[in-house]
């Protein structure tokens, strides 16, 4: 599953489940339809990198959603424009949304594509891992600190998609870093 | 597929999703279904329709997981299931595995140690794997059923389900697909290269839908027994 967390919040339960099951099946997309407590319970630490609301959540809600208005899409039923904000119409057929949806989210994608190539020292704290090192000894070795030596060990398992301490001295292995 | 239920079809379930297969056997069921149902088949291997139904549904269904449900199945049931479970990866899976490694290797150019390192890997998953299912065999499991012997039946536990860690046999797994997907390099044949990753996803997809009856059903309850007869 892709980490876009998305929030559905519409009056017309149709609609939301529909555009739930699109989200979830067709883009993959970590999709919840939220309920009325939804702003009661609003966490900023678990912010939706997109929502998608009707009309009428928008006007009740004005103050929450217009600084968020560069990832929140309007559920509208006809080909309209709301001020400047990203609308979805939701009357057009199936292939037409897929394709709607999908320019919506392409253009929502994080700049985050970042190069998976490791920087150098990024390579110096997989080695020291390889050998069997523990955080705290890295972090004496390379004179960092333990954060930071947490923040390469994140990086190398998103860069690498491994996980484990044995997996990360196999690859190391493999590529000749020790 | 909708959920399967007593009047499913096996051949239809199997049809759906062949990795099944593997879970019949673990209840006796051999191909060569015919047009049984699942009521039928239960009947004449003599399996509770309601926990047979319920394992397959949560081994098909990665977002069905009818926790209170399964809970509520006698430990010895559980563990029966996660004994042939373990049998079936010591037998089947992990040979299966190691042979497709062999043949891969046997073929591929000797300067390639890129493949000798990765069934290194697999070799440590294999063994955290096999020391885990000694443990369940010699300990676990045993004390669990005895435990439930002690306990009267139809008691109502206490059973805590809680959130469980991320599992570190999963994990090795996963980094092991990853590693073969992502970072294999060198010459080596394409064909026994597939094999290996098929065969590996599907000790994957194996041991997670599993791990989930381990972990979040017969491990509560095997607190809950503890605590029960303390």
């Amino acid at each position: 599953m892709s980490d876009v967390k998305a929030i559905i919040l519409t009056h017309n339960t149709l609609e939301a489940k529909g555009l739930w099951q699109l989200l979830c099946e067709s883009f993959d997309i970590d999709a919840h339809i939220g309920n009325e407590n939804f702003f009661a319970m609003f966490n900023s630490s678990a912010e939706p990198d997109i929502f998608f609301i009707d009309q009428v959540t928008l006007v009740a809600n004005l103050g929450f959603f217009l600084p968020r208005k560069a990832k929140t899409v309007i559920l509208v039923n006809s080909n309209i424009v709301v001020d400047d904000m990203k609308t979805l119409d939701v009357t057009v057929g199936d292939s037409q949304m897929i394709s709607d949806l999908n320019a919506i989210l392409e253009a929502d994608k994080k700049e985050d594509r970042s190069s998976s190539m490791l920087s150098a020292r990024e390579i110096e704290v997989l080695r020291l891992i390889a050998m069997g090192y523990i955080n705290k000894e890295i972090a004496n070795e390379l004179n960092i600190s333990i954060n930071t030596v947490l923040t390469h060990r994140k990086n190398l398992t998103s860069k690498l998609g491994i996980k484990s301490v044995s997996g990360l001295s196999f690859y190391a292995m493999m590529n000749g870093i020790v | 597929m909708a959920l399967i239920n007593r009047d499913s079809k096996l051949s239809e379930v199997i049809l759906h999703d062949p990795s099944t297969i593997t879970v019949l056997d673990r209840f006796g069921i051999a191909l060569g279904v015919g047009d049984a149902t699942v009521s039928d088949s239960c009947a004449e291997h003599n399996i509770d329709v309601n926990f047979f139904t319920a394992i397959l549904n949560t081994f098909i269904n990665e977002n069905y997981f009818p926790q209170e449900a399964l809970a509520k199945f006698s430990a010895t049931e559980i563990v029966d299931y996660l004994s042939k479970t373990n049998d079936y990866y010591e037998r089947n899976v992990l040979p299966n595995i190691e042979r497709h490694f062999a043949f891969l290797i046997g073929k591929a150019p000797s300067h390639n140690n890129n493949l000798v390192l990765m069934r290194q890997f697999f070799e440590e998953v294999k063994t955290e794997l096999s020391q885990r299912i000694s443990h369940d065999r010699e300990h676990w499991f045993p004390q669990v059923c005895s435990k439930a012997q002690e306990t009267q039946p139809n008691t109502a536990l206490e059973v805590n389900i809680e959130d469980i860690p991320n599992d570190a046999i999963e994990d090795k797994i996963d980094d092991l697909i990853n590693m073969l997907i992502v970072h294999l390099k060198g010459d080596y044949d394409h064909n026994l290269g597939y094999a290996v990753v098929v065969a590996v996803l599907s000790l994957k997809k194996d041991i997670k839908q599993n791990n989930r009856i381990r972990n979040r059903i017969l491990r509560p309850i095997s607190q809950a027994l503890t605590v029960g007869n303390e």
